[in-house]
């Protein structure tokens, strides 16, 4: 505690001192917004994914889950009656999207509604309300003619009856039909596959709290029939949800289950598959999450660099106040009061910025999500108070922990005795070699730590502390740098050059900070760059070798990397019949249960005479489609799957076909952009052999010689025309369409990057403020001795100059380790993926010039002030 | 007849204080000769050093006129008024005021530099200057390794050395021991009058009003003349005016 006169020595030095607070409380609240907008982001995405796995899983325990061709409808009967299953309840569900609400989609979720209560609890009687009856099946009382009201409850039996007679019929949530403006017996046209359905709004399902309000967005109920019909597959289910008691009984039914299992089929606790994904989608949060940080550790450098400010302006005031009696422990609460005044602050200002930053990052966030993993529709911002506890924590913890050192610093200054800006100089030069030591030991310490085999996390550590160990040995590398430029400074401007070098040094206990702190945010720009412009440019090789044909065509699907719709049959015929046509590959894209959960599994009808020009980390295709006598059960897998699976050349992949479990013979491995999660390609021949699934996804159209393009792809629209909406992209349209993917997925990477700079703008702007209050006396000495207003605008100019030159010089080493760590570590632990990193001259120049201009920006103004200053004024401060 | 260095009419100056204004001079009206060594006399925050500030072109006045050299200083903008000052006057501060990134001889090239003089012969008169206050061996030393009196002594090379006709000084010796401040007075003294520079010097220090031809007493925002001690060494007689 301090007393109340020290209390008020820290207030009014704050107001004293406007621009000082003003810029550590926007650094600090910066950094916290962005983290925890990223959290807020997160967690929302999170929680969504999270409510939309459950609205399906329900309360299951386990569930039996089809292959390719889901599960024959035979099998819950066989459950049910043969196996004594008595809790299962059948599940068809899908992603469609509404027709005519743009970007709106929903989960189809077809149950069998007498199975479903013990599932799935928002079914229940008392939350339903069915379609434009009352219980007793009049007419909505008082409602007046062409007036509808909502009915009232009416009992559950003629819901289910609506449901299980009417094709098409579906439950709503009530705020989602609201939202869309639908009553009970309304028509909602959805696009499944491509294909227009007109659906029914049989009833409105009233969630009973928020979480079942949360629960239900986005879904749509309806008979197992109908979900059928929708997706196209008769007779078929996609998995029979189980609760199973976790006694004998039920491991015995259980047993009994896995027995009887249909070929293809696999029998997996409840939420594995779910799981699967969700560890996809955290591995790119904690992407995410780490880059936020990184905009704190910036803002770190600020608040550090403020409380030093503050406390060597006030080294006389605290040897004053020691030699009046003021203890050493008083100083030091008084220090960190001030300090914890500005994190509270500054962090409640973040706090308030991040809420507003969330919805921004969370429509970026989300969309990723979309493109690579997973149909998510996020609407709410979950303000998750762990998320605002953390970003507090965060903000005041960071701000308590950078004004430590300052503290100490204050704690140090003997009574009366007052030392002066050289001697304090002198000992920070003196600190140099003991920080650039320490800086070096980091280095090592975070190298041995990327080494370890420690996931994600690891890697991120090791990452950030790399970067502290480049910001500690920055003062000494810029002393260097400046020790070279020196002479050249002098030789081209004279002494004014001599003094915008030196000044730099003298004030190395400010400029240091200032300058490390802009180097880790412009090695994080030139880091993220780097690594995205050689993702960029491996992807175009990776698509160049993997789209050889003229023109696809693929049914429209909601996650924009992955061809889960598939194409009728008849119209898969009548495209490859097309005049024009040489020849017409298919592709299929299922996902198979295997041992080690679901697999992405790619089967291509390929010309073996044009096969597609991968890149091989190991092995070859050539046995998969050279030699394909339709015998074989070779296939090759990509890279991502062989780093997560730790699948090799002559390993085996086992998978559950519908001829039973098989071990297919990996025969390469090879470069792959398009999933995270990994694929195993085969060829369909195989595919066949051993899947009973004759689904397409898409179809791979070369033209024949000679045939005009356009020509050739209206007639396939032509052709495709009336039957089922599909998508038919020229080779150059689907390589620009996959570009503008992978564009779209590190949009949120250049934001964070720019929110990064922008800190520590804020805290060069910071430092030179402090500086001009500094060397008010030595500028006005320069005016009264003739130095123009221009002219010390120009000598201060040039100093930051150099300051950002300097930093952007040192990030150059710092981007190009940021970047090797994050193509050979982060991406490899994260994505499973490898590629060659590209550090193209051009990026690490934008960098250096990013780091000059943002220097010279944040010097425009104290240079200004400095320049107009009336030398008067500091002199009679003498 | 040459007319005056220095030419103040009518001159005040005020301050805001929050709401209200404070008078620091009012009407103050000055001539100073050539090679005339005046001295500004007066209680602290009396408007001493306000004066020279505004003699050299560093404040402006409220009211009135300041005329260096026929130059009127207050019809100047604030870079034609920096070039005149960095060409015609040289400047001695209580605190010395040297660049500390600067070593002893580039702070005395600085002021040559900016006149476009710190040619070979530029580099030459330093080096002579530095000799004359007997600091030549300490031309490449940093301010901060020479002692109180040394830096005055090179503070008052570097006011002279690109050779300006009006020296001014704020309390000059007013930081130095007794000892220190007589000889530092001397040499200040000495080289202007050799080289029949105009001064006008600020100060509390019996001393400096020893070497003045003229003495003025800052008291209630004017100048009153102050009679100069018998035996002083300031020449007597220099055509003069004081309000």
């Amino acid at each position: 505690m301090i007393g109340r006169q020290l209390a008020r020595i820290a207030v009014r030095h704050l107001a004293r001192h406007p621009w000082q607070l003003g810029l550590a409380v926007l650094g600090i609240a910066l950094g916290v917004a962005v983290a925890v907008s990223i959290d807020l982001a997160n967690e929302s995405a999170r929680r969504a994914f999270s409510l939309a796995t459950v609205a399906v899983t329900g309360r299951a325990t386990h569930q039996v889950v089809g292959g390719p061709s889901g599960l024959p409808d035979d099998f819950y009967r066989v459950l049910k009656v043969e196996l004594g299953a008595r809790l299962a309840a059948p599940v068809l569900s899908g992603d469609v999207a509404a027709a005519d609400h743009p970007g709106r989609t929903f989960t189809v979720l077809g149950v069998d509604p007498f199975a479903e209560a013990p599932f799935r609890p928002y079914l229940e009687a008392e939350g339903v309300r069915a379609a434009g009856t009352t219980a007793g099946g009049s007419s909505v009382p008082g409602a007046a003619a062409g007036e509808r009201r909502d009915p009232p409850p009416r009992d559950r039996l003629s819901t289910v009856a609506a449901l299980v007679t009417r094709p098409g019929a579906i439950l709503v949530a009530r705020p989602t039909a609201r939202e869309l403006g639908l009553r009970a017996g309304d028509r909602l046209a959805v696009r499944a596959a491509g294909i227009r359905r007109e659906l029914m709004v049989a009833g409105l399902l009233d969630p009973a709290d928020e979480a079942s309000a949360r629960a239900l967005d986005g879904l749509l109920v309806t008979d197992i029939s109908s979900a059928q019909e929708i997706f196209g597959a008769p007779g078929r289910l996609g998995r029979i949800d189980l609760i199973v008691a976790d006694d004998e009984a039920g491991r015995a039914l259980l047993d009994r289950i896995a027995r009887a299992l249909p070929p293809g089929a696999e029998l997996v606790a409840a939420g594995a598959r779910a799981g699967t994904t969700a560890q996809m989608i955290r591995a790119f949060q904690w992407n995410l999450t780490a880059l936020s940080l990184l905009a704190l550790v910036v803002g770190m450098f600020l608040i550090y660099q403020t409380m030093t400010f503050s406390v060597v302006q006030r080294r006389p005031l605290i040897g004053a106040l020691r030699a009046i009696g003021v203890t050493r422990g008083e100083i030091f609460a008084l220090v960190m009061t001030e300090a914890a005044l500005i994190g509270v602050v500054g962090t409640a200002a973040g706090l308030a910025l991040g809420l507003g930053l969330t919805r921004g990052l969370l429509a970026l966030v989300t969309r990723t999500i979309n493109d690579l993993y997973f149909v998510l529709s996020v609407r709410d911002v979950a303000l998750d108070p762990l998320a605002l506890a953390k970003g507090v924590l965060l903000g005041v913890g960071a701000t308590l922990a950078a004004a430590l050192a300052p503290a100490l610093e204050a704690t140090g200054a003997p009574p009366r005795v007052v030392m002066s800006r050289g001697a304090l100089e002198s000992g920070a030069r003196r600190m140099v070699p003991r920080v650039t030591w320490l800086g070096g030991g980091l280095l090592a310490g975070g190298a041995g730590i990327l080494a370890l085999p420690a996931g994600i996390a690891g890697g991120f550590a090791g990452l950030f502390v790399l970067m502290i160990g480049c910001a500690l040995v920055a003062p000494a590398a810029a002393l260097g740098l400046l020790r070279l430029l020196q002479p050249v400074a002098a030789t081209a401007f004279g002494t004014l050059g001599r003094l915008a070098t030196r000044g730099i040094v003298a004030s190395l206990s400010r400029t240091a900070v200032a300058i490390a702190a802009l180097m880790i945010a412009v090695s994080a720009a030139i880091g993220v760059g780097i690594m995205i412009a050689s993702f960029r440019e491996a992807v175009v090789s990776w698509l160049e070798g993997t789209l050889r044909a003229d023109v696809y065509v693929s049914a429209p699907s909601l996650v924009g990397n992955r061809s889960d719709a598939t194409l009728e049959p008849a119209l898969v015929a009548r495209l490859a019949a097309t005049p024009g046509v040489a020849r017409a590959g298919t592709s299929r894209g299922v996902l198979v249960p295997g041992p080690g959960g679901p697999v992405q599994v790619v089967a291509l009808d390929v010309d073996p005479a044009r096969p597609p020009r991968w890149r091989f980390r190991d092995g070859s295709s050539e046995a998969v489609w050279g030699r394909d006598d339709g015998t074989g059960d070779g296939v090759i897998v990509s890279e991502p799957y062989a780093n997560r699976r730790g699948a090799r050349v002559g390993h085996a992949v086992r998978l559950h076909t519908d001829r039973g479990d098989h071990d297919f013979r990996v025969d390469g491995v090879f470069y792959d952009y398009g999933s995270s999660a990994g694929v195993v390609v085969m060829s369909r021949r195989t595919y066949d052999r051993f899947w009973d699934d004759r689904r397409v996804s898409g179809v791979a159209i070369e033209a024949a010689p000679g045939a005009d393009l356009g020509a050739l792809m209206a007639a396939l629209r032509e052709r495709a025309a009336g039957d089922q909406e599909v998508v038919v992209r020229s080779n150059r349209a689907l390589r620009e369409a996959s570009l503008e993917i992978f564009d779209r997925t590190f949009a949120i990477t250049s934001v964070l990057r720019t929110l990064t700079v922008a800190v520590a703008f804020i805290g060069m702007l910071a430092a030179l403020m402090a500086l001009q209050l500094e060397r008010a006396r030595e500028i006005a000495v320069l005016r009264t001795l003739g130095l123009t207003p221009r002219q010390v605008w120009g000598l201060v100019t040039a100093e930051t100059g150099l300051m950002g030159l300097l930093a952007g010089v040192l990030a150059v080493p710092g981007g190009l380790m940021l970047a090797g760590i994050l193509v050979f570590v982060i991406n490899r632990r994260s994505f499973g993926w490898t590629m060659p990193i590209d550090p193209s001259p051009a990026i690490l120049l934008q960098g250096v010039a990013l780091s000059v201009l943002a220097a010279v920006l944040a010097g425009l103004y104290p240079a200004w002030r400095m320049a107009r200053a009336l030398p008067a004024d500091a002199l009679r401060d003498e | 007849m040459p007319g005056p260095a220095v030419e103040l009419l009518h001159v005040g100056k005020t301050y805001r204080e929050g709401d209200s204004e404070r008078a620091v001079l009012s009407d103050v009206s000055l001539a100073i000769a050539p090679g005339e060594i005046v001295v500004l006399v007066g209680r602290s925050g009396s408007g001493k050093s306000t004066l020279l500030n505004l003699i050299a072109g560093i404040d402006r006045p409220t009211t009135g006129r300041v005329l260096v050299d026929g130059t009127d200083l207050t019809a100047l903008d604030e870079d034609a008024r920096t070039r005149f000052r960095r060409r015609r006057i040289g400047f001695v501060f209580q605190f010395f005021n040297l660049i500390p990134l600067l070593s002893v001889e580039e702070n005395l090239l600085l002021p040559l530099e900016l006149n476009g003089k710190a040619d070979a012969a530029g580099v030459a008169r330093a080096r002579g200057l530095l000799e004359r206050v007997g600091l030549g061996d300490r031309g490449a030393s940093l301010p901060d390794r020479l002692s109180g009196g040394e830096q005055q002594r090179v503070a008052i090379a570097r006011a002279l050395v690109h050779d300006p006709a009006l020296i001014l000084a704020d309390e000059p010796t007013g930081t130095l021991d007794a000892e220190t401040a007589a000889a530092v007075l001397a040499l200040l003294d000495g080289l202007a009058r050799e080289a029949g520079k105009t001064v006008v010097m600020v100060t509390h220090s019996r001393e400096v009003v020893g070497v003045a031809d003229r003495i003025f007493d800052v008291q209630r925002s004017r100048l009153v003349e102050q009679p100069v001690a018998p035996g002083a060494s300031g020449r007597s007689g220099a055509p003069a005016r004081s309000a």
